[in-house]
């Protein structure tokens, strides 16, 4: 630990978690979703380091991860600030093509 | 030799008994929704669509299904979440919408709500946060009970406090109380919101293995009245680890809860349904996947088509229903899991999180 340095709150309170011996309570994924809540790897690696373990294919699991804002660091977060992400756009294995980059609204 | 008015006896028993029967429920109905907006009545008999409704306001999103318990409504989560709206089977008319957010408080529903026996009543989780001027302030979460005859402006009734971290409610058939699966299985009582007891998930110390993990977003309890799903775990060996997979059961009428490891952990990860004879579970993700339930060993498994999220089951259980993730249901023999028809959503519409419930026709 002593090489990392948090750079953000959430980072500050792991670390602080970790020297009062409280990191076991952070537990990872079990049942839990929505933005920025999980630490699943996302679709680039399986849970054991390839990718047979994967969705396949990914556009499977396109919108079942965007939905529920499984990965937001992967797709946009459609249930709160993109919703429109797939508007028009119903088909992930069809649609794909036309699934964006979001930037911030000026 | 039977005399005509023995005859008339013996007719009014058959005819008891076969209202006794699963037949008598009617042919089974599959309902599945799509985006943007879409819900689905397919008969599986036919493998065609019966009926394409039209949700208004379903935001892109049709998440978890909930029938009523005579079949004649499916309760739809849309609106990213933020809302519920019952739809009338036959009709497509929508008949209840209850809208969680207000202005200035947020309130997000993951997957989970649940509707009372008799239909009345239904309870969905409530995760809330105020939307305020400079910040964001998250509440705690709770119950809110809504009356299913209350409209298109459904306001609850009641709410009650409840833990962090559920994404699926589960009513049991006696109405009294109802299940929140979470980080453990929490009881709750449906008039006082009493917690009636904690089990599991985490709480589970199971010998010679690590705390237990699942991912549990798919309620189908057809057709026994019990929930199943896979479950996670390593099991210790000497002086490794070793991941499992576990069938996880709950039975909603007595309680049962259970667990047992069938497989190392790679190849089944979604859900899970029991067999109506309770001796068979079948599970998918990227291959279908059968589970012996009373040896606890993994009894057969062929290739998918593609990652599929939601299974369900035949009344009679000849047949197994795949759906979830992309646009087509599928239909398996569950004898052989030989793919016996695949179906198209229009449009190739994707089902994504929207759950695959069985119904009986009316």
């Amino acid at each position: 630990m002593s090489e990392l340095k948090p750079t953000n709150r959430k980072a500050e309170l792991l670390l602080k978690a970790a020297q009062d011996g409280h990191v076991a309570e952070v537990v990872a994924m079990d049942t839990v979703a929505g933005c920025a809540t999980t630490f699943d790897p996302g679709w680039e690696v399986d849970p054991f380091g390839g990718v047979a373990s994967l969705c396949q294919p990914m556009e499977a699991d396109l919108y079942g991860c965007s939905d529920p804002c499984w990965w937001p660091a992967q797709v946009p977060d459609t249930m709160n600030t993109y919703p429109d992400w797939d508007a028009g756009k119903p088909s992930a294995q069809n649609d794909w093509r036309e699934l964006d980059a979001v930037f911030p609204k000026k | 030799m039977a005399t005509p008015k023995g005859l008339a006896v013996a007719a009014l028993l058959l005819a008891a008994v076969v209202a006794t029967m699963p037949e008598a429920l009617g042919r089974d109905l599959l309902i599945t929704g799509a985006k943007p907006d879409r819900l689905y009545v397919i008969d599986p008999a036919t493998r065609r669509i019966e009926s394409e409704f039209r949700i208004p306001g379903a935001n892109g999103l049709v998440g978890s299904i909930v029938p009523s318990p005579d079949g004649r409504i499916a309760y739809v989560l849309i609106n990213r979440m933020e809302s519920i709206v019952g739809v009338d089977l036959k009709s497509g008319k929508i008949v209840f919408r209850a809208d969680l957010s207000r202005p200035g408080e947020r309130v997000k529903d993951f997957f989970a709500f649940a509707v009372t026996p008799d239909g009345k009543e239904l309870i969905a989780y409530e995760l809330p946060t105020l939307l305020k001027p400079n910040e964001y302030q998250v509440e705690e979460p709770r119950f809110a009970v809504f009356r299913t005859s209350a409209g298109l402006k459904a306001g609850p009734v009641r709410r009650f406090a409840a833990p962090r971290r559920i994404h699926m409610l589960l009513m049991r058939p006696d109405g009294r109380s109802f299940y929140a699966l979470g980080f453990d299985l929490y009881e709750y009582d449906v008039k006082t919101g009493k917690l009636l007891g904690t089990r599991g998930i985490q709480k589970w110390e199971l010998p010679g293995h690590t705390q237990p993990d699942l991912l549990a977003f798919w309620p189908v309890t057809e057709p026994t009245g019990v929930f199943t799903s896979p479950l996670y775990s390593d099991e210790r060996v000497g002086g490794n680890t070793v991941p499992k997979t576990a069938l996880m059961s709950l039975d909603l009428a007595s309680g049962t809860l259970d667990y047992h490891d069938f497989e190392p952990l790679a190849a089944l990860i979604f859900s899970t349904v029991l067999s109506p004879d309770r001796k068979t579970a079948y599970g998918v993700y990227t291959t279908l996947t059968r589970i012996d339930v009373q040896s606890h060993a993994l009894a057969g498994r062929v290739p998918l088509d593609h990652t599929f999220y939601a299974v369900n089951m035949a009344s009679d259980g000849h047949e197994l229903y795949l759906g979830g993730a992309m646009c087509d249901v599928g239909f398996y023999d569950a004898a052989t899991l030989h793919k016996n028809a695949v179906l198209k959503l229009p449009g190739c519409a994707d089902q994504s999180l929207a759950s695959l419930r069985v119904i009986h026709a009316r």
